[in-house]
């Protein structure tokens, strides 16, 4: 009897525990959160594009629904969280971080606007007018600041604003910060005139608009000035000088951004926005298909294509005009690939639409990119990879050339070496484990042996590439812009060694002659078409060179429901870049 | 007792000092925290990362900086997301006890039923049919069972009856703007207690039915039955209660175990418990809130073993611990 009664007060409490935790655990706990974080087209590598990847915007069953007023949230679901909301800090860099709370909330000088396909940059509404540039003795901009535009707190966005964001991550007092590229080129910014900032910069920066936005945006001195930032902002930030402020940040579970009172531009119609944070895929999936979600952004893996393919409720869009590109990265200083012939060889021995047809033909998206360019800045890119068509011909004319000859078992070697390597990727990449398959099979038609050697992200960007402890290896790349830039993968002083303490980044060791002079004079090359005209002559000798082999452009997915009116894609700023102008019907 | 308490505390430590050391040395060879910054143009960017989290240090010494904070309770700052490791455990350790009481309790009640059920019914139908279902049970992957549920009952049943929502939730405990003890929160939490139960039940109830048996064919209750006693009462009073003892320990241990998290049954169902801090903190190399995690969990499975020690103690006046 003392012992039912012992047990009946331990099940009691366990219950009482689990009420507990439920009353007051779960999902109350919320920072009030402003969050920033990197963005994926500023913050990263950039690559080089695809021109002839036919653009596909396929916009699969839109239909505009009767709008009625509605009150109701519009929930989102996120595939990601960001790590914290301090953009400029060591913890940003997260490309949903991003697009969640930095496009929405905070400012920046330059808008992206995608027209059709057609992307460019405009100064944003907290400009008055496109900023003056003096490219000589010294590059100066001079930006005049819209007297409209506010922050939430009802103080004017000022010159001291873009002071402030200069010295966060490029004065002598800047710390932990996460990319200071372009900041560094800063030389001073005179906020003498609140509503004029004088950007001078120490040596020419072509790629001057992604400043003071981009990834970082602006933000509020007054606010920030005299406290630590980080502090501030890492867990939210309650300030904004965008459409939406962040209202709350409940970690692990959702970001909820509501209108902010004082935008002075277009306000936005939904009353709360709430992004759910839903890391499985396979989850994610199902939740908008139940109505748990009514919208998802998520990555082009082979079941998202193969459900679009099969038909989903509701509207949906999916291009391949976007800003990374998938390429075979060959390491050029290890063997067989370290030789320009063996290289050019596999080139012509891949049958590279009819990968990209497998992997994304059910969106449209059925042709190869033709360079490391990719395809919202083709202007960019030369057309020059466009000859590596399947040749086995040709292959064999390269490979004899250099010396190899086919053996009994019908694969190239020499000296005792057979043309045998192993194509390094992301392990549980379903799509690009699929890209091996058909590799492999491609490959041994025309004499090459693939073999599939799959690592972990982490060891493999983290370790593997950098080391170049690879033969050859997929994955994408993405591109900057405006300014696609080149340098950071393929200047020779950027293959990891003693000197760049392995930080460098160009892990395909890739050395050609004459390279690097284009390189560094595009990047000082404030005049478009002659930057362009370099970009093109890059293109050349990289593709001349085979130094690696572009692929595919990485499509962006949206779908959502026939309730929301107004999403159209922005591969730069995201799937919610225009979120103030969208409306929920009932 | 308490010298035994104490004892078992104290031989603890060194193992979990020792199992830290282990964590810590395979987490750094393993995961790189400063993955995210080889990808940027900024050079210094990595330079930077590697410097701030004191990359550059031998392991031991790394190892050895860490510990000296943990044993004044600081348990650092994590390398993700710049934030204090200790609150992110206890935020994350409020959802996993949910799940886990939730899951204990009806595992308990299921198990418990059909291994007895089973066992007084031996060689029955149902006996047989419980018998199969419980090696589908335990052969049932959860991330497998979980998806295939949210197919089923959250998908399907929402699309076949043109529910405006569906009537299981499968993402979270709450759904926006809700909070607390109620129906929504009940609708939230079915699908992952049954993916974390399925396994349980299918165990405990073997358990449970092969207890009871044993206890069933002993001889005093042979001797109850001989001297007339009703066989209801000796199968509820008497065997019932003996064939307890191993499945309450069992269940003690496992439960210490779980705190670990459930990392499958989270990941699903979009729960920021233990489960999804460490397989987030593990595959960025998180070390800190890897090595929190441990010892939280390390923790954890030793206070669920005194329990079991003792609850064993209790049940059992036999048993006494030394």
């Amino acid at each position: 009897m003392k012992r039912t009664s012992t047990g009946a007060k331990m099940a009691a409490l366990l219950l009482g525990t689990a009420v507990f935790a439920a009353a007051c655990g779960s999902s109350t706990k919320s920072a009030d959160t402003t969050t920033a974080t990197t963005a994926k087209a500023s913050a990263t590598t950039a690559a080089a594009s695809g021109s002839t990847a036919a653009p596909t915007t396929a916009p699969a069953a839109t239909t505009a629904p009767t709008v009625t007023p509605n009150t109701d949230p519009l929930i989102i679901g996120a595939e990601q969280e960001p790590d914290c909301a301090d953009f400029i800090n060591s913890c940003g860099g997260s490309s949903w971080g991003f697009w969640m709370m930095g496009v929405p909330v905070l400012p920046r000088a330059f808008d992206t606007v995608n027209d059709k396909g057609v992307y460019s940059v405009k100064p944003s509404n907290i400009l008055d007018g496109e900023p003056t540039v003096v490219s000589a003795p010294k590059q100066v901009v001079t930006y005049k600041i819209n007297p409209k535009a506010v922050w939430s707190t009802g103080d004017p966005i000022t010159s001291a604003d873009f002071k402030y964001m200069f010295e966060q991550i490029a004065g002598p007092d800047a710390k932990d910060v996460y990319d200071a590229t372009g900041y560094d080129k800063i030389e001073s910014v005179d906020a003498s005139k609140p509503d004029t900032a004088v950007v001078t910069f120490k040596e020419v920066y072509a790629d001057w608009k992604g400043l003071f936005g981009g990834s970082y945006g602006i933000m509020p001195s007054k606010y920030l000035t005299g406290k630590d930032r980080n502090a501030e902002m890492k867990d939210g930030f309650k300030f904004s000088g965008g459409p939406w402020m962040i209202d709350k940040w409940d970690k692990g579970v959702s970001i909820t951004l509501v209108p902010n009172p004082k935008y002075w531009g277009d306000k936005p119609k939904i009353s709360k926005v709430v992004f759910k944070i839903i890391a499985d895929t396979a989850a994610e999936f199902q939740a908008y298909k139940a109505g748990e979600v009514s919208m998802i952004h998520p990555q082009p893996q082979i079941a998202v294509v193969d459900a679009i393919t099969a038909g989903v409720e509701g509207n949906s869009s999916y291009t391949a005009n976007t800003g990374s590109v998938e390429a075979i990265w060959l390491n050029n200083s290890k063997a067989p690939f370290d030789t320009p012939e063996v290289r050019q060889a596999l080139a012509y021995a891949i049958d590279r639409d009819g990968v990209v047809n497998k992997l994304f033909g059910g969106l449209g998206v059925k042709t190869a990119v033709q360079s490391f360019n990719p395809p919202i800045v083709s202007k960019f890119a030369g057309s020059d990879f466009s000859v590596y068509k399947k040749d086995l011909t040709k292959v064999n004319d390269l490979m004899t050339k250099a010396g190899w000859a086919k053996g009994a078992d019908g694969i190239y070697a020499k000296a005792g070496a057979r043309a045998s390597f192993a194509l390094r990727t992301t392990a549980g990449n379903k799509r690009r484990e699929l890209t091996q398959e058909i590799l492999i099979a491609q490959l041994k038609d025309a004499g090459f042996e693939m073999k599939a050697d799959n690592a972990k992200a982490g060891d493999l960007f983290g370790k593997i590439l950098p080391a170049g402890d690879f033969q050859a290896a997929v994955y994408a790349q993405v591109a900057t812009f405006p300014l696609p830039a080149l340098t950071s993968l393929f200047l020779s002083t950027n293959i990891p060694s003693d000197a760049n303490k392995q930080s460098g980044t160009n892990w395909t060791r890739t050395k050609i002659a004459g390279l690097d002079d284009k390189l560094q004079a595009a990047d000082k090359e404030l005049d478009e078409a002659k930057r362009i005209a370099i970009s093109k002559d890059i293109d050349k000798l990289l593709a001349a060179d085979a130094t690696s082999i572009p692929l595919d452009p990485l499509p962006d997915i949206t779908l959502w429901s026939k309730k929301i009116t107004g999403p159209t894609d922005n591969t730069v700023l995201g799937p919610f870049w225009n979120m103030n102008t969208w409306t929920l019907s009932k | 007792m308490f010298s035994y308490v104490a004892r078992r505390v104290m031989y603890s430590v060194p193992v979990l000092f020792v199992a830290s050391f282990i964590v810590f040395v395979a987490v750094r060879l393993t995961f790189d925290p400063t993955v995210k910054f080889r990808q940027l143009r900024d050079p210094n960017a990595l330079i930077r990362a590697r410097a701030k989290y004191g990359l550059d240090d031998p392991i031991p010494i790394q190892y050895f900086k860490w510990f000296s904070r943990v044993v004044r309770g600081d348990f650092g700052i994590s390398t993700r997301t710049g934030g204090a490791v200790w609150p992110m455990m206890t935020r994350a350790l409020g959802f996993t006890v949910q799940l886990i009481i939730w899951g204990i309790l009806l595992a308990l009640i299921l198990a418990i039923g059909i291994g007895v059920f089973s066992a007084i019914k031996q060689y029955s139908i149902p006996d047989y049919m419980f018998t199969g279902l419980s090696y589908i049970g335990v052969a049932m992957p959860p991330f497998w069972f979980g998806l295939i549920l949210i197919q089923v009952l959250g998908v399907y049943v929402k699309q076949r009856f043109n529910l405006p929502r569906p009537f299981f939730y499968f993402i979270g405990l709450h759904s926006t703007g809700k909070k607390g003890l109620n129906a929504d929160y009940l609708r939230h939490l079915v699908l992952p207690v049954l993916t974390l139960t399925v396994q349980l039940i299918a165990q405990w109830s073997r358990f449970e039915r092969a207890s009871m048996l044993d206890v069933l064919s002993s001889d005093f209750v042979r001797t109850a039955r001989a001297k007339g006693v009703p066989r209801r009462r000796v199968v509820f009073r008497h065997a019932f209660r003996n064939a307890l003892i191993p499945l309450v320990t069992d269940v003690a241990t496992q439960t210490g175990a779980l705190f670990g998290g459930l990392i499958i049954t989270e990941s699903i169902f979009s729960i920021p418990g233990m489960g999804r801090l460490f397989i987030e903190a593990l595959l960025s190399g998180d070390i800190y809130v890897v090595l929190a995690f441990m010892i939280i969990t390390g923790l954890f499975v030793i206070l669920f073993n005194l329990i079991a020690d003792m609850l064993y103690s209790v049940l059992d006046p036999r048993v006494r611990l030394a």
